[in-house]
């Protein structure tokens, strides 16, 4: 039976149901990081980072922001002439990053997540004023009252929600949660 | 008597070769598989008499879904299922509490990791009993 | 008159309340109805499938179910709940077990999808089922002479194409023809705006919006039109914060289409949501939209 799976094996477990093409086919061509519009703040590339990936560098990887600067915008996935989806290999991992709990906590990006994730479970619906905090904890101060000013000018033209909203069926959405993560059993 | 043989589909390496060193101590015959289809692709290839399943895989919560679709398959159901998760640990952001015992299949039983590896023979142990004595009874 | 179940989406509420209210009334001078769907959820944007995919899916696919249920297709005016609702409806369709398992929860809102609709992004709506021809004929007030950038970011075309119609799609640029403007070749349309990167890496984010501003001043143009609120807010709002940190001096109009698409079709400037801009439009209102309103 199966050996033990390395790094790259336990990522390509992740993605095994995938659309794209395992990572092993990358001919490290660069395309994606020639296409990356965030390359230029990513620790590595992330032809590199799949090059380590394939290569069981296991903590390398996961201490790089390469995946959380990842904006999702799969220019690289529709232009890798070997066919793989690289934001969603981004995606797994991310994942792996949550569920091994092995991000570096200056990274904005997942905690973000979670808040994210939450506010949606408990409400069906997202609102930014509780986002914020998650966010504006890694900023100057400068930066802070940029945001404030942004916010006071969108509220002025109505554009801030100034009260969350909720679904109406929320306790059958919550339901419905449960049945895909079983999780919030009694204490 | 042909050793009981037992089928582990969890994604972490680590841990796997834990509990796989424990039940192989206690004489069990041990399969791995470190993801769903390769998980199915066993069950197809070879009958086991117990299965331990992991909850989060894949693109997440899949362990649910292989319980799911196992439970649709008539002689698949009857296999006991022992579901053995970190899914507090790893989502304890998303929900406070336990995880929920799903009870999707006629035997199965759900053990948090990490697990004790006494208690983990006892509930293999009883699990293949329940689903022995359901068998002899005709179920 | 046809009919879409139009999901909004969580920005559209207040954030992007210009692109709602241009959507919706620009469709019904055009003849077709988005009817916005009851009780709908957010789809999770990008930041569920950090988390769990099926949960993202499953999320998705209440929306879906309710628009069936209606017996209608889905309609997204967001470009990242497009291209979740779109990939979501696909896979349920392709992956029996899948759409078993996300039924199963759904039952739990007296729910059921059977994967019998589909799932458009409403700049689509206006391509694809109202056609260019058929917008040409309803415009009384053509922006002539304004240099419109169609501005496309990723989600839109990609990943649901690739090759030539994702490197070079031209049917942004037909809608702006259409309005009686000045298409303006912009090198950057497809180039991402850095989404929710504005809140998790700042600084990469105000870096991409710069990318794409001085790209549309080095083209001279007038206004950016976007269809998708991220894009808007990145490309709009963050302006001031861009010209703090680059020491730049952008003041960039950017616009749904649907509102110049409106403009054009001679609607209230109100009606389509000019005037909760923090970059104001009015000095190429003044030029431009001659002619009197509807």
């Amino acid at each position: 039976m199966a050996a033990k799976p390395t790094f790259g094996q336990e990522i390509s477990n992740l993605l095994y149901a995938s659309h794209g093409n395992p990572l092993t086919n990358c001919i490290h061509c660069g395309t994606c990081s020639g296409t990356c519009p965030v390359v230029d703040f990513m620790d590595q590339t992330p032809r590199r980072l799949i090059g380590m990936i394939n290569a069981d560098l296991k903590e390398d990887v996961l201490a790089c922001n390469t995946y959380w600067f990842c904006a999702s915008c799969y220019h690289c996935t529709v232009r890798c002439p070997a066919q793989i989806d690289i934001a969603d290999v981004m995606y797994a991992v991310k994942r792996y990053s949550i569920w091994h709990k092995t991000y570096s906590e200056d990274l904005v990006g997942p905690t973000f997540s979670e808040t994210f994730v939450k506010t949606i479970i408990r409400s069906g619906r997202s609102y930014e004023p509780v986002l914020a905090p998650t966010y504006m904890f890694s900023m100057g101060i400068k930066e802070v009252l940029q945001e404030a000013h942004m916010a006071t000018q969108m509220m002025l033209k109505g554009r801030m929600p100034v009260l969350p909203t909720k679904i109406k069926r929320l306790e059958n959405f919550k339901k419905m949660v449960r049945r895909i993560i079983p999780m919030g059993g009694a204490k | 008597m042909a050793r009981t043989r037992l089928l582990i589909i969890d994604d972490d390496p680590d841990y796997v070769d834990g509990i796989k060193s424990i039940l192989e101590k206690a004489d069990y015959q041990v399969d791995v598989a470190y993801n769903p289809k390769d998980g199915f692709a066993a069950l197809d290839a070879q009958k086991y008499d117990l299965l331990l399943l992991d909850i989060m895989m894949g693109r997440g919560a899949e362990g649910v879904m292989v319980a799911r679709k196992l439970n649709k398959d008539p002689v698949l159901r009857k296999m006991p299922v022992l579901i053995i998760t970190g899914i507090r640990e790893q989502m304890a952001f998303l929900f406070p509490g336990q995880p929920v015992h799903p009870h999707i299949l006629p035997t199965d039983e759900i053990l948090e990791k990490p697990v004790d590896p006494k208690l983990l023979l006892e509930k293999v142990e009883s699990l293949l009993q329940e689903a022995a004595e359901k068998e002899a009874q005709g179920e | 008159m046809k009919k879409f179940a139009y999901f909004p989406g969580c920005s559209l509420e207040k954030l992007a309340q210009s692109y709602n209210n241009s959507s919706v009334e620009t469709t019904r001078l055009l003849g077709v109805e988005l009817q916005e769907l009851e009780d709908w959820n957010c789809c999770g944007a990008t930041t569920y499938f950090h988390v769990d995919q099926l949960l993202a899916y499953t999320l998705v696919a209440r929306n879906l179910a309710m628009a069936e249920k209606e017996g209608l297709d889905l309609v997204a005016p967001c470009s990242a709940c497009y291209k979740n609702a779109y990939f979501t409806n696909k896979y349920i369709k392709e992956d029996p077990d899948l759409a078993e398992h996300i039924n199963y929860a759904l039952e739990e809102d007296d729910l059921q999808f059977n994967g019998t609709i589909n799932v458009h992004h409403v700049i689509e709506i206006f391509v694809n089922e109202i056609g260019v021809e058929k917008i040409k004929s309803k415009i009384t007030n053509p922006l002539e002479g304004l240099r419109v950038a169609p501005y496309y970011g990723c989600q839109i075309v990609r990943p649901k194409h690739n090759g030539t119609d994702a490197e070079n799609p031209h049917f942004f640029e037909e809608l702006v023809s259409a309005m009686g403007a000045d298409t303006v070749d912009y090198p950057e349309r497809l180039r991402c705006c850095g989404a929710s990167l504005i809140m998790t890496s700042r600084h990469a984010a105000l870096n991409m919006v710069r990318t794409l501003l001085q790209s549309a001043v080095d083209c001279e143009t007038n206004v950016i039109a976007t269809a998708c609120p991220l894009c808007q807010v990145n490309l709009e709002c963050y302006q001031p914060q861009v010209n703090e940190e680059f020491g730049t001096n952008f003041n960039m109009p950017v616009l749904y289409f649907t509102q110049l698409l409106g403009l054009a079709m001679g609607l209230p400037p109100k009606k389509v949501g000019i005037g909760s801009e923090l970059v104001s439009a009015a000095p190429i209102f003044d030029k431009y939209l001659k002619r009197t309103v509807r």
